[in-house]
């Protein structure tokens, strides 16, 4: 007999579904049993009780709030499944599968660690940044997207004492141009960071890697990709890796979703 | 959960304490899904695809969801038969129920090799024998296609291997019970079926197929209809026992398996969206041999077909 663990399955209460900006919603989620979750790790949700959409969704743990036995989801509507998810009202019960995946490292050092989030790539990095507030330990919050319009209000953040440094295409907030620009002009101009934690597009995470390749720091990227299982059990979420000359796969959901940016084979 | 006498069978020389079986290449080896039930309430585990060499396998995206299924390109990841001896098979006997090790070649001797490197192996319980993998350019399918290819490579394992030796077919085939006869006359144990079907899903923005690999294997509920029919073609054509999968998630889709004429089912994708399913689709079982006072779940074996 294998050793039995806490059970990873969980129904869990929704307590608040509000929308935060356009296509973005913000889930309170009653849920005790998630909230040693570690920033970065992820839940697997069952957003419907029939067969399609079939397969669950995963989305990062976006905070905890411990006190009130709480986490929360920041989920962008980008099709069917977070559509229906959505749509689900306060009282609902949702299942859950988690916490999964490795999460982000946490590390004591004097240096600050550079968090960089692009679009909804800012939800694990927002406990992130509150973790590392609790702790004393420094950090900046950088944060791209489009337009300020595609952003939480700036009250979003402050709630949490988080003030991130903007960048947005169209210099509406902050400034002007690709996060990987503002990260640019910081490791050009600040004190040199320990390390940078990134979530984000693709071509956001490359351009993060290829920045801290020039400057010397080491890279933490969180990837995504279409999930089946979110344990480990099917392989489905393979991505390429670079391992002494050779390309190994690893697995999004197990190895991952954080993995050193160095490894990550970006040219598929 | 203790196991229940009336779930109990012996399958081909295998003692399962329930008919259901978790699926080749949805349940890795067995050890991934232990933080939600424990491996035990399996009858058996049959083990992600065996490859004599390692394979990396296709480049992503590997999976797309589909209507009621999804497919998947895996192209056969694995760490080859050598890794899985020396890391994975010690720490089988831990899992507490028989372990069955899917076996696939992109050559007939690669198959035999793979066989004799497992026969007379402790924790393995048998073999399912994949000639029917839809995602590997050599092998697989290309084997499971013609009655006399499939004779021929089902005797040649046959001789390599004296454990319970299962087939798993395709329905690609088209002819699914000439191929069925075939691994039976050739000494198959027992024949499990279906493995995915071949499907596309193409992205419309971006005008091109999703998967990297163009196509994939469709599984889930989509595959169910077309499963049972085939498990009932196959049960009316051989004697050995049938393992009968695709789609399964609830206990009245096991039972309609069963009623076709399955021996056993297995259990792949409902596992992904609800990791407690073998654990209701048992309880199912229990309840519906209860409500109509059947003393074993044998009894049903092909019940829809007495009843014609
Ligand atoms: C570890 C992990 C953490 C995640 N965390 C969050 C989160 O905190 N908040 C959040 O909103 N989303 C998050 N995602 C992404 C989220 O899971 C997907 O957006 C969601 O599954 C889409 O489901 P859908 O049915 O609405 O869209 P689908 O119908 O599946 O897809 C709609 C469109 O979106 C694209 N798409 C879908 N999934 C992804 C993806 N993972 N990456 C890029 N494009 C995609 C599709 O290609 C398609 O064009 C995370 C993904 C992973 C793997
Ligand atoms: C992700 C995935 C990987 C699979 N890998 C294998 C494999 O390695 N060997 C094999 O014989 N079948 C493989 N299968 C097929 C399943 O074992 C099963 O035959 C099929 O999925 C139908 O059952 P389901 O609908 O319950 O999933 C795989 C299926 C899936 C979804
Ligand atoms: S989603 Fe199944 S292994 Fe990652």
């Amino acid at each position: 007999m294998l050793e039995q663990k806490p059970s990873l399955i969980h129904r869990c209460q929704l307590k608040t579904n509000e929308q935060v900006t356009g296509t973005w919603h913000c889930l309170k989620l009653h849920a005790p049993d998630l909230c040693g979750a570690r920033p970065g790790q992820f839940v697997h949700v069952r957003v419907g009780a029939s067969s399609d959409p079939l397969l669950r969704r995963p989305f990062s743990i976006h905070h905890v709030v411990a006190e009130k036995n709480e986490i929360w989801l920041l989920v962008r509507s980008v099709g069917a499944g977070t559509e229906l998810l959505l749509q689900a009202r306060p009282g609902a019960v949702l299942d859950l599968l988690g916490p999964l995946g490795n999460g982000f490292p946490v590390v004591d050092e004097a240096a600050p660690a550079l968090l960089a989030g692009g679009g909804i790539g800012l939800a694990p990095l927002y406990y992130l940044a509150w973790l590392r507030r609790q702790a004393g330990l420094p950090f900046e919050l950088l944060i791209g997207a489009a337009s300020c319009s595609d952003l939480p209000a700036d009250d979003y953040f402050a709630a949490q004492d988080l003030h991130p440094l903007y960048a947005t295409e169209d210099g509406s907030h902050g400034y002007r141009g690709l996060i990987t620009g503002l990260l640019e002009q910081r490791l050009r101009e600040g004190t040199p960071p320990a390390r940078i934690h990134a979530c984000g597009p693709l071509p956001m995470l490359a351009g993060v890697v290829e920045l801290g390749r020039r400057f010397a720091v080491p890279t933490h990227v969180s990837l995504e990709s279409h999930l089946a299982c979110g344990v480990g059990a099917c392989l489905g979420c393979a991505f390429p890796f670079k391992k002494g000359g050779q390309i190994e796969y690893r697995r999004i959901c197990k190895e991952g979703p954080v993995f050193n940016g160095e490894e990550v084979c970006f040219e598929i | 959960m203790r196991s229940d006498p009336r779930l109990s069978l012996n399958l081909a020389g295998i003692k399962m304490a329930n008919p259901l079986i978790a699926a080749s290449g949805c349940y890795g080896y067995g050890f991934d899904y232990t933080g939600f039930v424990d491996p035990a309430e399996w009858g058996a585990i049959v083990v992600k695809g065996t490859t004599l060499k390692p394979r990396a396998g296709n480049p992503p995206p590997r999976i797309v969801e589909t209507p009621a299924g999804m497919l998947n390109a895996i192209g056969l990841q694995n760490p080859g038969v050598e890794y899985f001896l020396e890391e994975i098979q010690p720490r089988l006997a831990g899992l507490g129920c028989p372990v069955l090790v899917n076996i696939a070649g992109e050559t007939l001797e690669e198959y035999c090799q793979i066989a004799s490197l497992l026969d007379g192996v402790p924790g393995v319980s048998g073999l399912e024998v994949n000639i029917s993998c839809p995602n590997v350019r050599r092998g697989g399918i290309s084997f499971g296609c013609d009655p006399d290819v499939v004779e021929d490579l089902v005797s040649r394992v046959r001789e390599a291997y004296r454990g319970p030796l299962v087939v798993k077919l395709s329905l690609e085939a088209g002819n699914i019970t000439a191929v069925a006869r075939a691994a039976e006359r050739a000494g198959a144990d027992a024949l499990s079926l279906i493995n995915t079907l071949k499907g596309m899903v193409i992205d419309v923005g971006r005008r091109r197929p999703v998967l990297a690999n163009i196509t994939g294997g469709l599984s889930g509920p989509a595959l169910r209809p077309i499963a049972v029919r085939a498990v009932w073609e196959t049960a009316e054509a051989v004697s050995v026992p049938l393992i009968g999968m695709g789609g399964i998630r609830t206990a009245s889709d096991a039972l309609e398996f069963i009623m076709a004429g399955a021996t056993a089912v297995a259990v792949g994708t409902a596992n992904f969206v609800n990791p407690l399913s073998v654990r209701e689709i048992t309880a199912g079982l229990l309840r519906y041999l209860e409500q109509n006072g059947i003393a074993h779940y044998s009894a049903l074996i092909g019940a829809a077909r007495n009843e014609r």
